[in-house]
C-alpha cells in the first residue's frame, strides 16, 4: 500500500512549492530538487538518487551523495517539527467576580456581550469595535469574557476556556478574539477557513481585491481613500478566506488610521477630527479608528487579485504585474494558513490562479483610478 | 567619498570557466540546493500595532 505522503507539491512559474504537513511550512524549491524530494519521500534510496544525479550533472558521486543526504536531513527535520502552542492550559484559574466594563456589540442581528475585567482588557478590544456598541440588552447570543491573571490574558466564551496568552503576545489573543468573532458571525469552524491574511480587502459589490504591504506602507490609508471613492471596506488587517468558495469574508473591525495620514483623510472624514486618539508608546504610534462603510457584515466575495501597495512621497505612479513566486514569499510569513492538508492544497491552487500586482503612488487620484481598472478588468 | 569600482578587465565566459576550473561544475549543486523555507503564522494574529500593545 502506498504511504500517504507528508508533502504536497505545486508548480508555480519556474519553481516548485512543497508543503510539509508535519510542520505546516512551505518550501520554494528548484524543480530538479523537488523531484529529488519526491523520490526521497517515496522511499527511493539516497545512493540510487545520488548516482542518477551524478550521471546527469557529471559530478563525483561523493558530492551528489552529500547533497542528497543533506536534503534527506532537511525532510526529517520538517517531519519531526511540532508547533509550539501559544495556548496555556486552564490551570485552576478563578474567574473574577466583578467586571468593571460590560459592553454589548451588535453585528448584523447578532449581539455579543463582552465582559472586561478592567480598563486594560477593555483597550485590547473595544477601540476597534466601538462603532458596533449598543445599549445593554437582555437578549444576546454570545458572552465573551476577558481578564488578566499574573502575566496572562484569559479568554472564555460562554464560560468555556478558549486560551491564555502571555502579555507580550497580545496580537495572538486579539487574533483569536477576532477569529472567534468571525466564526460566530459566519457560523463556521476553524477548519472551514483557508487562512487569515494580514491585508486590507476592498470590494465593488461584486468582487474583492486584497491589498498587502509592510506596516507603514499606507495600506489602511489607501483603504480609507478607496472607501471614500465608491468602494466598500470588507476587512482591514484581518482578512478571512473560506475554504469552500474561496471567498473573502467581511470582518467588522474599524480601520486604524495613523497620525501622519490625518491630513490626507480629514477632508474626506471630518469625524476623525474629534475621534479618540490612542497612543501606543512602545510602538511610537498614535492611532484613531475609522468606521468601515460596509453595511452587511455577512457579505463575502470572490477575489482574484492581490495588490502590494506602497505610498511613496513624490513618486510617480508605478504599476506592474509581479512574479507570483515573489508575492508568495511575502504573503505566507504574514498569514495564518490552515494546517489541514486538503485546505493547504486548496490554498496552493487558489494562489496559483491569482493575479499579483504592485502599485507605488503619491497621487491619490492615480492610485484610485488604477484600482478601478483592476476591478473592471481593464488591464 | 563614494567608492568607485572600475572594471578594467573583460573576462569572457570561457576564461572565467577556465579560472574557476574544476569547481565550476559544483555551482549547479549550489543552485539547485538553494531553497527557501516559509513559516506561516502558527495562530491567527492581528497586526502587532493593534490596540493595547503599547500599554
Amino acid at each position: 500500500m502506498k504511504k500517504n505522503s507528508d508533502f504536497l507539491y505545486k508548480n508555480l512559474e519556474d519553481k516548485t512549492i512543497a508543503w510539509s504537513e508535519s510542520s505546516n511550512k512551505y518550501l520554494i524549491l528548484e524543480n530538479t530538487t523537488a523531484l529529488i524530494f519526491k523520490k526521497l519521500n517515496t522511499g527511493v534510496s539516497i545512493i540510487e538518487i545520488a548516482s542518477e544525479l551524478s550521471k546527469e550533472l557529471s559530478l563525483p558521486i561523493n558530492k551528489t551523495t552529500d547533497f542528497v543526504t543533506n536534503l534527506k536531513q532537511e525532510i526529517n527535520t520538517l517531519k519531526t517539527e511540532k508547533d509550539a502552542s501559544v495556548l496555556k492550559k486552564d490551570t485552576n484559574i478563578n474567574k473574577p467576580e466583578k467586571f468593571e466594563f460590560i459592553k454589548y456589540y451588535k453585528i448584523n442581528e447578532l449581539v455579543f456581550k463582552v465582559e472586561f475585567h478592567s480598563e486594560f482588557e477593555l483597550y485590547l478590544v473595544h477601540p476597534k469595535f466601538e462603532h458596533l456598541e449598543i445599549e445593554e440588552i437582555n437578549i444576546h447570543a454570545h458572552t465573551f469574557t476577558i481578564f488578566c491573571e499574573a502575566d496572562f490574558i484569559y479568554f472564555y466564551i460562554e464560560n468555556n476556556f478558549i486560551g491564555a496568552w502571555n502579555k507580550n503576545e497580545i496580537h495572538f489573543f486579539q487574533g483569536k478574539f477576532s477569529m472567534e468573532l468571525i466564526q460566530k458571525i459566519h457560523q463556521k469552524e476553524e477548519k472551514e477557513w483557508m487562512g487569515v491574511f494580514h491585508a486590507s480587502a476592498v470590494s465593488n459589490g461584486k468582487k474583492a481585491v486584497l491589498f498587502l504591504g509592510d506596516s507603514g506602507n499606507g495600506k489602511s490609508t489607501s483603504l480609507a481613500l478607496l472607501q471614500a471613492n465608491g468602494f466598500t471596506c470588507l476587512a482591514d488587517d484581518f482578512v478571512p478566506i473560506d475554504i469552500y468558495n474561496k471567498e473573502v469574508y467581511s470582518f467588522p473591525a474599524s480601520i486604524s488610521i495613523k497620525k501622519n495620514s490625518l491630513d490626507t483623510l480629514l477632508p474626506l472624514y471630518p469625524e476623525l477630527e474629534n475621534s479618540a486618539e490612542y497612543h501606543f508608546k512602545r510602538l511610537n504610534k498614535v492611532v484613531r479608528y475609522l468606521k468601515p462603510n460596509n453595511l452587511d457584515f455577512l457579505s463575502h466575495l470572490p477575489c482574484k487579485d492581490l495588490v502590494f501597495i506602497k505610498y511613496e512621497k513624490n513618486s510617480d505612479l508605478k504599476f506592474d504585474k509581479i512574479a507570483k513566486i515573489e508575492a508568495f514569499k511575502q504573503l505566507v510569513p504574514d498569514s495564518w494558513l490552515s494546517p489541514i492538508k486538503e485546505n493547504s492544497q486548496i490554498f496552493l491552487d487558489w494562489f496559483a490562479s491569482l493575479n499579483c500586482y504592485q502599485i507605488t503612488y503619491s497621487e491619490n487620484k492615480e492610485m484610485i483610478a488604477t484600482v478601478a481598472k483592476i476591478f473592471n478588468d481593464e488591464l | 567619498m563614494k567608492k568607485q569600482i572600475k572594471n578594467t578587465q573583460d573576462v569572457s565566459r570561457k576564461d572565467a570557466l577556465k579560472k574557476i576550473g574544476n569547481y565550476g561544475k559544483y555551482t549547479t549543486l549550489t543552485a539547485i540546493g538553494t531553497y527557501l523555507i516559509l513559516n506561516p503564522q502558527k495562530a491567527q494574529a492581528t497586526s502587532p500595532a493593534g490596540p493595547g500593545t503599547g500599554f
